[in-house]
């Protein structure tokens, strides 16, 4: 809400500029910034049109004599089809500056001079929108005589000067001119000073051509109505409509003016009935029916029984805490008016606003909270200012249809606890005077505070809240710097973090780049990769279709990063993320978060450069920095890698499961042709990696061993063997038959081709023994190979070469 | 010629043929040649029986003495041969030091990660934990435990995905402060944590939003805690991120999980306060929010508010990230173009 300056000096000094009380405000209370409105306007006078003659060459232009206070009237040509002799309007003379740069010059219209313009509101920066609907296709004519040739600004609002101040839901108190009155008056030391409103006495009788009824009193404690009758609806003084339309808020007449100007002045919505039109003498607030149907100007509102309504017999004349129907709106026509002063249930008019798409002024007030220690003042208000000019012959008094008497919130504090939480060591008398500075009637008993806290200050219940506003209002600026001064502790990672942590430095030490993707994934994503065969979790009301699955794996986003990075032509890709996926076991709602490690490689892995030659990534490549993560898991496991072709987006040759003690903890392998081609990417290789799984594994225990002091001797064997036969099956045999002295088993030779018998490959292996406490023999080697020869032959029919 | 003269004879030629030699070679034939068992010397002082006795001394000294010094002529022709050898290699040898490197790369760890490892490291040295939470989370935990109930109009400050009536995407890291209050044992001393993870709003993602993004909560429940600690902490924190010479302020604010609540600003570490453009012409830049936990906060987690007080903050790492390095576009931190990632190596 906009404060200006020029209505809250009626309540406070305002000896400070916007800018500077815009940022204090900002520092003690609420996030403000200053407004100035029409700081460009210059040369802007009232204008007097004393004869207004046709234009010899124009139709629709008039040649208009007006007096602007100097000793001639001076020519001005004019094309508004609403001007006319006697109106008093806004002059822009020569040299005037309107708003957007435009400036005004003498010049001649169709061969008549004309030395300035005569303005519409729009022209002088009045919002189209919000001025009033009578001048929107014409010049703007004041209401009253107005002296000529003075400026207008002030008449109109135009350079008023404002604080806009943007608040959080709890400080809705602020949301009228009175509140706003009491927080900046607080920030200043200032007490704000109002006047009560007063009704002429005689005017005041009971009686009511009404019954109010509320059905709901949980959900309206306040339900008031003023009946006005034999009411004059004309417009409402310009000081009004002034301060109105510098709320874009359209004055409309004096009574929805009136309404409406109370809603700004004490926070409190107003909404005005036209007596005469409605259906009954009954006005009653109670949940619409389904299929209930509510007026509106553009177009209707179908309602249900959740909507709250004000009604008439059957006809619904508004929504309660939101808007009136068009049916019994005032009018110029009115007679009778019904003035409703209530307090709406916010989590109701929250609901029914959004369900309508009706958030207004009105309803954002009741969904924060409003004041409802003033409910019967503003009513009195908004009566007095629609009988400002004498316009009203009977008022009645206040018809009730619910009413809570509204009282203070008492708060129990102790100075000691405020000071503690603070960490501050203000004096009692301190402390008291910022509260009372607040408007907080403040009892003291030693340590103990007792604080009654006026009804506008809803938010406030409890001690904390003191807290608050004592430091703010003291200064947060004057807080001294400490830190907590409690007990010791250990800070870190948890252990899981810490392996994570590993895993992901192991990555990087190989050259990996790190990414972070989205969790929320495309239907298609999930999709291509369920490797853990997981039921999908599924947002209920996504974004877009791009993010509506949580994701199951890792790889996706992977590949999409590899296809953006190959698409701008970054071709080798080396890559891995460290995060979660969401894994949701059939028949439960809530998906298990387990920690993932995943990577993919594109391209090249050695690039092409002078001294060396480009090297692909190949499933070898990636194997090897799978073998690296579980190295640095620090596991007592076996880790075996067993080919599988049961992933449809994996290569069914080039893919493998990795196992730790028989169970699957992750996979390796190459992106399946047809999927690449399908993303548009080269050659890629991926892995991923459970790690909750690895951090649940036993932690190796290691033992230090002192380098061998005695030599090892190895043999080589080279061996002719079927191609279905793994090298891993191989190795298994050769440790099994080696004796407690193989040490190393490594292949040195893979062929397969050329020299060698059909479907069969050549293999190479190195078999190194070692005794750490006695130098081995040839014999000892000897028998030990030879059981290792015997072993091969005889399992896989190798021939020994 | 006397076997005196023949020495001396020998001597000269000997020294002149050693420096006149061109390769190593040459120098051992010399010296085989010369001093040699069958070498003229070894030849000459075989004429010895034909010299008196008395004589006999001088002349063997004189022959030790030729022998020395064409042993050290050579030693000195063969050392500077050695040395044009060596001094030929080595000219051979010069290489380009200009052309590229062999490249040993090690991989970039994500600005994301490195801005939050930066903070995680510094509340690690304040004695903090640093714990995990839920992406998918109740909303008994996102909401309700941080004294938000349904129908509260702060929860429309922010949008959520829901996945079920009570299950959603976590909307803020301050979710797990419920968590963490119920498992610590506060007997063993004041519960100290930091908590960054992923946290998820109902946004259209464009350059300043993202459905996706990080958040770290920090929590710490004992039984001082005050809003000058939470000063003292922040005000720390700001000098480690954004340099010794910031500043902190805190301005009021609304969270409905903590009372007092505060927003923090940072002095503009671009101008240093003076204005510019990266802090919108004010001096300062809002960083964090915080405040200390809200009573009804500590209650619901079984902890009594007049014996304890907490203090809570939440930091956005992309938004450290972004005013640090000035990224202008949030959704480059989830594009992952390596040239991107790649610029930030080693920055923290
Ligand atoms: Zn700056």
């Amino acid at each position: 809400m906009k404060i200006s300056t020029n209505w809250l000096k009626e309540y406070i000094p305002v000896n400070h500029t916007v800018e500077e009380m815009a940022n204090k405000i900002s520092l003690t209370g609420i996030e403000s910034g200053p407004v100035k409105l029409g700081e460009e306007l210059t040369g802007l006078v009232v204008g007097h049109i004393t004869s207004v003659e046709p234009h010899p060459d124009s139709d629709h232009l008039k040649v208009c004599k007006v007096d602007v206070g100097e000793a001639e009237d001076i020519q001005i040509v004019c094309g508004a089809p609403n001007v006319a002799a006697d109106q008093y309007v806004i002059v822009a003379m020569h040299g005037a500056h309107l708003p957007n740069g435009v400036r005004i010059k003498r010049g001649k219209l169709r061969g008549q001079e004309s030395n300035g313009m005569i303005c519409g509101l729009d022209e002088v920066g009045v919002p189209a929108k919000y001025m009033p609907e009578e001048f929107e296709n014409g010049i703007y004519v004041f209401d009253e005589p107005q002296k000529p040739g003075e400026a207008v600004y002030d008449l109109l609002g135009l350079k008023d000067q404002m604080i806009d101040i943007d608040i959080t839901p709890n400080r809705a108190d602020t949301l009228g001119m009175r509140g706003a009155a009491w927080e900046i008056g607080a920030t200043y030391d200032e007490k704000p000073s109002f006047t009560e409103p007063k009704l002429i006495n005689d005017k005041v009788k009971e009686f009511s051509d009404i019954d109010v009824a509320v059905e709901n009193k949980d959900l309206v404690p306040d339900y008031l109505i003023r009946e006005l009758k034999d009411v004059k609806v004309g417009k409402s003084p310009l000081w009004m409509q002034r301060r109105l339309w510098n709320q874009n808020i359209r004055p409309v007449n004096s009574v929805i003016d009136a309404a409406n100007y109370v809603m700004i002045e004490y926070g409190q919505p107003i909404q005005a009935y036209d007596l005469d039109k409605l259906e009954s003498n009954q006005l009653t607030v109670k949940f619409a029916e389904n299929g209930d149907k509510l007026n509106l100007s553009d177009n209707d509102k179908v309602l249900d029984q959740n909507d709250l309504v004000v009604s008439s017999g059957n006809q619904i004349i508004g929504l309660a805490g939101i808007i009136s129907s068009d049916v019994a709106k005032v009018d110029e026509n009115t007679t009778n008016v019904l003035l409703e002063a209530g307090v709406f249930d916010g989590a109701h008019v929250r609901k029914t606003a959004q369900r309508h798409d009706l958030r207004n002024d009105a309803s954002n007030r009741f969904e924060k909270g409003v004041d409802n220690g003033i409910v019967t003042e503003a009513l009195t208000r908004a009566t007095q200012l629609v009988d400002q000019t004498d316009s009203v012959k009977e008022i009645s008094e206040t018809i009730i249809g619910s009413y809570i008497e509204a009282k203070p919130t008492i708060i129990k504090g102790s100075v000691s606890h405020i000071n503690h939480l603070m960490g501050l060591e203000l004096t009692t008398e301190k402390m008291v005077g910022i509260l009372e500075r607040l408007g907080f009637n403040v009892e003291v008993d030693g340590d103990n505070l007792t604080v009654s806290v006026p009804t506008r200050r809803w938010d406030m219940s409890i001690e904390a809240d003191l807290v608050e506003e004592v430091n703010r209002i003291y200064g947060y600026a004057n807080l001294p710097n400490t830190l907590p001064a409690g007990m010791e502790t250990r800070g870190g990672y948890s252990p899981k973090r810490e392996l994570n942590n590993k895993l992901r430095n192991v990555l990087l030490g190989a050259g990996m780049d790190e990414v972070i993707n989205y969790s929320l994934l495309n239907k298609k994503e999930v999709d291509d990769f369920n490797a853990i065969d997981t039921e999908y979790t599924k947002l209920l009301h996504p974004m877009t279709e791009d993010h509506e699955y949580l994701r199951s794996s890792l790889i996706p986003g992977l590949v999409r990063n590899i296809a953006y990075n190959q698409a701008r032509k970054n071709a080798d890709i080396s890559i891995f993320e460290q995060a979660r996926i969401f894994d949701r076991p059939t028949g439960q709602d809530r998906p298990n978060e387990v920690e993932y490690i995943s990577g993919a490689v594109s391209g090249n892995v050695v690039s092409d450069s002078w001294n060396t030659k480009a090297q692909k990534v190949d499933f070898y490549y990636v194997k090897g920095l799978v073998e690296e993560l579980l190295n640095n898991v620090n596991a007592d496991s076996d880790f075996t890698f067993v080919a599988t072709d049961e992933y449809s987006n994996l290569h069914p040759g080039q893919t493998a499961k990795i196992l730790a003690n028989e169970q699957v903890i992750g996979l390796v392998g190459k992106l399946h042709p047809n999927y690449q081609k399908a993303h548009s990417i080269d050659d890629t290789f991926v892995f991923e990696l459970n790690v909750d799984l690895l951090f649940n594994l036993n932690k190796k225990s290691v033992q230090a061993q002192s380098a061998p002091k005695y030599p090892s001797i190895s043999r080589d064997l080279a061996i002719l063997v079927d191609k279905t036969v793994e090298n891993g099956q191989i190795i298994a045999d050769i440790y099994n038959n080696g004796g407690k002295y193989l040490k190393d088993v490594n292949i040195f030779d893979v062929y397969e081709g050329k020299n060698i018998k059909p479907s069969h490959k050549s293999l190479g292996y190195h078999l190194e023994f070692l005794n750490p406490d006695d130098t081995l023999t040839d014999d000892e080697v000897e028998k030990a190979f030879s059981l290792v020869k015997d072993s091969l032959v005889q399992k896989f029919n190798v021939e020994i070469r | 010629m006397s076997l005196n003269d023949t020495l001396k004879n020998l001597r000269e030629n000997g020294i002149d043929e050693a420096k006149r030699a061109q390769r190593l070679q040459e120098l051992n034939d010399l010296r085989v040649n010369l001093l040699g068992k069958k070498g003229p010397i070894t030849k000459a002082l075989r004429g010895m029986k034909d010299v008196p006795a008395e004589e006999r001394p001088e002349i063997g000294t004189l022959a030790n003495n030729v022998k020395n010094d064409i042993q050290a002529a050579i030693e000195e022709k063969m050392d500077e041969l050695n040395k044009a050898i060596v001094a030929k290699k080595l000219a051979e040898e010069k290489i380009d030091v200009t052309l590229p490197a062999t490249k040993q790369v090690q991989g970039t760890k994500h600005i994301l990660n490195q801005t939050i490892e930066d903070i995680e490291q510094f509340f690690i040295g304040l004695g903090y934990e640093v714990a995990g939470g839920y992406e998918v989370e109740e909303d008994h935990y996102n909401f309700e435990r941080l004294n938000i109930p349904k129908n509260h109009p702060a929860r429309d400050m922010q949008d959520t995905f829901y996945l079920s009536d009570e299950l959603l995407m976590r909307t803020q890291t301050s979710a797990q402060e419920g968590r963490d209050m119920e498992a610590h044992d506060f007997t063993k001393g004041p519960l100290k944590m930091i908590s960054p993870g992923v946290v998820y709003r109902r946004d259209d993602d464009d350059a300043t939003h993202s459905h996706q993004f990080h958040q770290i909560e920090g929590l710490v429940v004992d039984k001082n805690i005050s809003m000058a600690d939470l000063k003292g902490t922040l005000d720390a924190l700001c000098r480690h991120v954004f340099g010794p010479d910031r500043e902190i302020r805190f301005r009021p604010s609304f969270f409905p999980f903590t009372e007092p609540s505060v927003e923090v600003d940072v002095s503009c570490f671009n101008c240093g306060g003076e204005g510019c453009r990266i802090c919108k012409y004010t001096g300062w830049i809002e960083v964090l929010g915080a405040g200390l936990t809200h009573p009804n906060v500590l209650k619901m987690s079984g902890i009594d508010p007049n014996e304890y007080s907490g203090m809570a903050f939440g930091l956005g790492p992309e938004r450290f990230a972004m005013l640090k390095y000035g990224v202008n576009d949030i959704r480059d931190f989830y594009l992952n173009d390596v040239r991107f990632l790649e610029q930030f190596k080693g920055v923290n």
